[in-house]
């Protein structure tokens, strides 16, 4: 019985597909059209054939700020073991650009065989490099050129980058002009015969932030959240490790850390998670900042202090009513006054380093320090006694604690070159900033909404350097708690990431906050989104979100197909019939 | 089954002692022995996973020979050997939820769990402490389910009585029962199947060890005194009653007792939420005694998703499904056309999803909707199919003038949009072409046919744009004499009402829902709508005159007030102009705390009942889930229980966060990925983030 209603399934499908909807699309004006009329229809047979010839920009996101140029013929690549590597650089990276090509070639691997017979060339790839660097930071160059080249029965691509990591991002905008596609029942990988890019960031901090305090995530998803920045091209994946809820960091030297403050014994990430991961990210072209956050959201995993004869390392832990100590339950801030907590601090960002390679950069939270909380503690009190109770008072406080804490790392990494990264706060005000954090060390990052531009200004007239995460635009929790409002792909695009450009605003973070996601619900919180900021940060465009519109729907099906829960931002109607979902009046 | 537990402790104990040894090392030399060990261990862990993926399709199929093979009918025992099994579509769905579960094996293999917090009921609330003593430890699963609350999501309407202690089971020891024999026999047997697979996924793996169980057998046993109702209507009886108490010698058994299926399903339903898995313990565990009288405040209790803007897969579609059984919904509507895509494969109207759809493989096949509605049944839920008319069709209806039948639709992707419908693109159906309602009837009867409904037809009728007749109608129709356009679009509801009836052979359909609109307002609405059939949706803000007056000229509504139950709000604008920029998005506080009929004091013995709606054009199927649960449940809540508004405080009281937070945990086991209610802090420490 199965079998018949089997075989008669099969064959009303296999009908259905040979008599199927087949839109074709045509090229009018910049706009890929779905030709919707019932007879002699003509057109590319595939939306991202249509794109790559009918776009300006191939369709590749984010956009190069470079040269783009193309013909606009197509040629099919041979996929049949005939992908081929040639490299021209020095040995010490050789590791890297084979891992990094190995990644390139599972992009082009999706779930079913290239059936494509015609016309087949072969890809060759050539990538040179002249530096041996293997790990980024703020100053590596990431720019690329890459030229495709096709002639007889080879397309040959080279590929110029200063550093292995423009290599990577040349192969990242290859494998998006590189479009598979079906056509006439067989699946075809396509590219244009011809094709010069340049192509290098405005800004050297692309940044993602995760927090995996308020809710856990599983590696895994950490992970998923790296492919997605490697696709945008952003590159550094800040990493929110602890806060007042959780501490889910395996610390070796205080394995107390996570016995009193991980949600439980599974939801940790160990040193060796850790190193995993950081590698992880290296061959996606991101860098992980981890944040330790402190003085204030801290709270669980340091309550071991009194127990072990070290005194309080937190105070105001799980105090309630928690509105009047701190922002969000469960309260609990590091006690400045005990010189143990310091060493816990030392201990910890030892462990810290010896889980991750690159120690130049580090970020020390320090915001949102509730000042009801220590001014309700008896010992602060009584170490204060003597002093006025002003604002100035714990403001000295903090910027000791801020000071101590770094020496703690300095110590830990064993020398004071390292930049370390700061919220802005009270400390950081114009007026007082100076007073605490020196400018050759501290970082600011500026979660102040638009409005707070001015701020900005003076902290750049001080001589900081800035990573600019505007509330209003680039918080990804905004929309689903209390009054704050979601913001829709184009309104993170168009955040103007502050005026007079300056070489010390080193980029931006979109931060996606955990309280109300967890590895369920992530992808789509950050997906798309996190890449309209993503080409906000390395394209910097003077054009609107209207006129990327079109390449970013292409992109976020891009997403969908490496494994994202990108969520879907308009009708898919609208994906297919470019421009008609406009405004006409 | 019972050598793999063994072994599996075995395993673990290796492998702890195997991590001694490792630190052993660290500190000292015997390179040699940690290669032997390390050795150990791979075999070890290749031999388990040999065994793991050997065995993993026979347990799914042992789930259910065991169910099979354990039913005991009282009256007729021989039935048991007959007892159809589920369809295979519904095996491989419990595989795929099953298989993540193996790679949770190789991470426990890394790191046995050792017992860190505690908790204990203090004041009805369950405090966290670290867990000095490993082996007293008491999980939060554990200390919730026995410290004041029910746990029970929705909250049963009738009394609940449960016992404080909680009794350790293994579900190999479930047995189930029913002497019912009419219709719904096979529903029952599903209803077992699904409840027991339901139990198994609460658990960490399904070869847990059987010893330390206190009880010999948990009997679970179903009598229906209307056994032949096999589909759900409006005056079903959903109500039910749940004893659940020690039975003989060590024996626990559970008795269901309902008027029909449908109250004995949601009976399983709550019995499945006083079973949970105990993490420290390592077993299952349930309620020592109960008992349960429950039954709806609403008949009507609805989900409506939206298949056009985005395309949803069927997959998805029944993990939905599995929420709504979950939560005791009970009506899926499916909005499955629009003018953006028409994915529904028509038999008699094969055109429609051959031009309309997206692409060939973004269609639903009538297999497909019957299987869903099957599937659906099995789960208490009916299926409404809406095909919206006359608005809302575009796409898929423009092959008339090639088959001879003049233009179907008018309007069809017509610019500038925003003169011709509310949102891209445009496109209504022609009300001057005869031939439109030829093609209504036969659409109707394939709905009424796909769907299996009998008693509520959904014919949309929402946002017409009398604009676009306008324009149309000047320049084709004869019948532009017209003062008033809605007249023609009452006209045109009559006609396609009287088709409808011809479409189900002659016998008019006792409920006809439509969208409220202009038509359902004063005066058409009494003028074009017979108010002993026609049923108003109400879409519109709770504070609109809508429905009070609908009510007090007699109609019946179904309530779905944009401002509380439209889910898809809250993610801006997608198109620059145009209504339905409904932000912000509802948090399930919003859901759950609308209450119309109280806080308006409308009449509800009109009033069917809600229906929470999420409209797709900014999301597809990734984030279907997420944008239902927990939202959906909090809805649900609300139309089953009901629950009062407390006027003078006015806030969610701290018990429907605890249990709407278990029951979100409750549907992440059974594969949806439902949004976080918080910091999982606030769930480890109930009451602390209030």
């Amino acid at each position: 019985m199965n079998f018949v209603a089997a075989l008669s399934w099969f064959w009303f499908m296999g009908f259905y597909l040979v008599q199927g909807t087949n839109w074709l699309w045509q090229c009018e004006d910049g706009y890929c059209k779905r030709d919707n009329s019932e007879t002699e229809r003509e057109g590319y047979s595939s939306l991202k054939i249509c794109q790559l010839m009918c776009s300006n920009y191939l369709n590749i996101w984010p956009l190069p700020t470079g040269i783009i140029r193309s013909s606009k013929e197509l040629i099919n690549i041979n996929t049949r073991n005939s992908i081929f590597f040639y490299y021209n650089a020095p040995t010490e990276t050789l590791h890297f650009l084979k891992e990094i090509s190995k990644y390139f070639e599972n992009q082009l691997k999706n779930k079913e065989p290239y059936s494509c017979d015609e016309n087949l060339y072969t890809l060759k790839i050539f990538l040179s490099t002249d530096s041996a660097q293997i790990t980024s930071n703020l100053r590596t160059n990431e720019s690329y050129t890459l030229k495709l080249n096709s002639s007889g029965n080879e397309a040959n691509v080279h590929i110029k980058a200063p550093t292995v990591f423009g290599v990577r991002h040349s192969l990242e905008t290859l494998s998006q002009i590189l479009v598979s596609h079906v056509e006439d029942g067989s699946k075809c990988l396509s590219t244009l015969s011809s094709i010069r890019i340049a192509d290098e960031p405005k800004y050297p901090h692309r940044g993602l932030l995760i927090d995996t305090a308020r809710n856990y995530l599983s590696i895994g998803v950490i992970k998923r959240q790296i492919d997605g920045m490697a696709a945008s091209k952003l590159n550094v994946l800040h990493w929110h490790l602890t806060d007042s809820q959780s501490f889910p960091f395996v610390s070796t030297r205080l394995p107390n850390m996570t016995r009193y403050g991980a949600y439980s014994p599974t939801k940790v990430y160990t040193p060796e998670d850790v190193r995993k991961l950081i590698e992880y990210a290296e061959y996606r072209g991101v860098r992980v900042l981890v944040e330790i956050d402190g003085p204030s959201h801290a709270g669980m995993g340091w309550q071991w202090g009194p127990g072990a004869g070290l005194g309080n390392l937190a105070v105001c832990v799980n105090r309630q009513p928690w509105r009047s100590y701190c922002v969000q339950p469960p309260c609990g801030q590091f006690n400045p006054i005990n010189e143990n907590l310091y060493r816990a601090l030392g201990d910890l960002y030892s462990d810290i380093r010896d889980a991750t390679n690159d120690w130049r950069m580090f970020h020390l939270g320090g915001d949102e320090v509730s000042i009801s909380c220590w001014n309700s503690t008896p010992e602060i009190l009584e170490y204060l006694k003597g002093q006025p109770l002003t604002e100035k008072t714990y403001l000295d406080l903090w910027g000791r604690f801020q000071r101590k804490n770094l020496q703690a790392y300095d110590t830990a990494v064993g020398h004071k070159s390292s930049m370390v990264v700061v919220w802005t706060s009270h400390l950081t005000q114009p007026e007082v900033i100076q007073e605490y954090l020196p400018n050759d060390r501290y970082v600011i990052q500026s979660w102040e909404p638009e409005s707070e531009n001015e701020l900005l200004t003076n902290l750049l007239k001080l001589g900081y350097k800035l990573i600019v995460s505007t509330k209003d635009r680039w918080y990804l929790d905004h929309g689903f708690w209390g009054t704050t409002k979601y913001y829709k792909w184009k309104t993170v695009y168009e955040n103007p990431i502050y005026t007079p450009y300056t070489s010390a605003i080193l980029g931006g973070e979109v931060c996606m906050w955990g309280e109300l996601v967890d590895d369920s619900n992530i992808d789509g919180r950050v997906w798309p989104r996190a890449a309209a900021a993503a080409e906000r940060m390395w394209s910097n465009p003077a054009t609107s979100a209207e006129y990327a519109q079109t390449r970013f729907f292409a992109h976020r099906e891009r997403l969908v197909e490496r494994g994202i829960k990108a969520e879907g931002v308009i009708p898919r109607w609208c994906a297919e019939n470019e421009g008609e979902c406009q405004t006409y009046m | 089954m019972m050598f793999f537990g063994r072994s599996w402790i075995e395993f673990e104990e290796l492998e702890e002692r195997g991590r001694c040894g490792r630190i052993r090392m660290k500190q000292g030399e015997l390179r040699r022995a940690l290669l032997l060990i390390t050795l150990l261990c791979a075999f070890l862990f290749f031999y388990l996973y040999w065994q793991q993926s050997n065995k993993y399709i026979p347990a799914a199929i042992y789930r259910f020979s065991h169910i099979t093979t354990n039913y005991k009918y009282n009256n007729h025992p021989h039935i048991s050997q007959s007892a159809t099994p589920p369809p295979s579509r519904y095996l491989e769905y419990h595989l795929i939820e099953a298989s993540p579960k193996q790679s949770q094996i190789s991470v426990r293999c890394r790191k046995p769990i050792q017992p860190q917090w505690t908790w204990d009921c203090v004041n009805k609330r369950c405090e966290r402490r670290y867990a000095d003593d490993p082996l007293k430890a008491t999980s939060l699963a554990t200390c919730g389910m026995l410290c004041g609350s029910t746990q029970l999501w929705p909250q049963p309407t009738g009394p609940v009585t449960m016992a404080s202690k909680a009794l350790r089971f293994h579900h190999r020891q479930l047995a189930f029962e029913s002497a019912s024999l009419g219709a719904s026999r096979s529903l029952i047997d599903e209803a077992f199947a699904v409840f027991n697979s339901n139990v198994i996924g609460l658990t960490e793996a399904p070869d847990y060890p059987i010893e330390g169980s206190d009880v010999s057998e948990f009997t679970v046993n179903i009598a229906v005194s209307n056994a032949d109702v096999v589909k759900l209507k409006l005056k079903t009886d959903e109500s039910y009653s749940l004893v659940l108490k020690a039975s003989g010698k060590d024996g626990l058994r559970a008795d269901i007792t309902a008027k029909t299926f449908f109250g004995a399903r949601g009976a399983l339903e709550t019995l499945s939420q006083l079973i949970w898995w105990d993490p420290y313990d390592r077993t299952l565990k349930v309620i020592k005694a109960a008992t349960v009288r429950d039954k709806p405040a609403f008949p009507y209790r609805g989900l409506m998703v939206d298949t056009s803007r985005n395309f949803m897969s069927i997959d998805s579609l029944k993990r939905m499904l599995v929420g709504m059984a979950a939560n005791k919904l009970n009506a899926f509507h499916w909005h499955i056309s629009d003018s953006q895509s028409f994915p529904l494969i028509v038999p008699s109207l094969p055109l429609l999803a051959k031009t309309g759809s997206y692409a060939p493989d973004m269609t639903y096949s009538p297999d497909e909707v019957r299987d869903l509605v099957h599937f659906a049944r099995v789960r208490g839920v009916r299926v409404i199919l809406e095909v919206d008319t006359p608005a809302h069709v575009g796409n898929g209806w423009s092959w008339g003038p090639t088959e001879g039948l003049g233009e179907l639709a008018v309007c069809v992707n017509e610019r500038p949009w925003s003169l011709y419908c509310g949102e891209p693109p445009c496109g209504q159906l022609n009300p001057d072409n005869p031939h439109v309602y030829d093609v209504l009837q036969k659409l109707y009867g394939d709905l009424i046919e796909l769907s299996g409904e009998t008693e509520l037809f959904h014919m949309g009728g929402d946002e017409v744009n009398l604009e676009c007749w306008s324009q149309h109608l000047q320049r084709t129709s004869a019948a532009y004499n017209y003062t008033d356009l809605h007249e023609l679009w009452g006209e045109f509801t009559v006609k396609a009402l009287q088709r409808l009836t011809a479409a189900n052979g002659g016998k008019r359909f006792p409920h006809v829902i439509l969208w409220s609109s202009k038509l359902t307002k004063r005066p058409y609405v009494n003028k074009y709508l017979d108010k002993t059939r026609v049923v108003v949706q109400n879409w519109g803000g709770s504070q609109w005159t809508d429905t009070p007056e609908l009510l007090s000229d007699g109609y019946k509504v179904i309530i779905s007030h944009v401002d509380a139950w439209y889910l898809d709000c809250g993610f801006g604008r997608w198109r620059e102009t145009g209504e339905a920029a409904c932000d912000p998005y509802r948090p399930w506080q919003t859901a759950y705390q609308h209450r119309p009929w109280q806080l308006q004091r409308l009449d509800k013995r009109l009033i069917l009942g809600g229906e929470a709606c999420l409209w797709s054009e900014q999301f597809d199927e990734g984030s279907l889930d997420a944008r239902l649960w927990p939202r959906a449940a909090a809805f649900a809540e609300r139309v089953w229980s009901d629950p009062r508004l407390d006027a003078a405080a006015y806030g969610i009281q701290e018990d429907v966060y605890t249990r709407l937070n278990t029951q979100r945990n409750r549907l992440v086991k059974r594969g949806l990925s439902a949004e976080a209610l918080w910091p999982e802090w606030c769930s480890q420490n109930p009451g602390m983030c209030l």
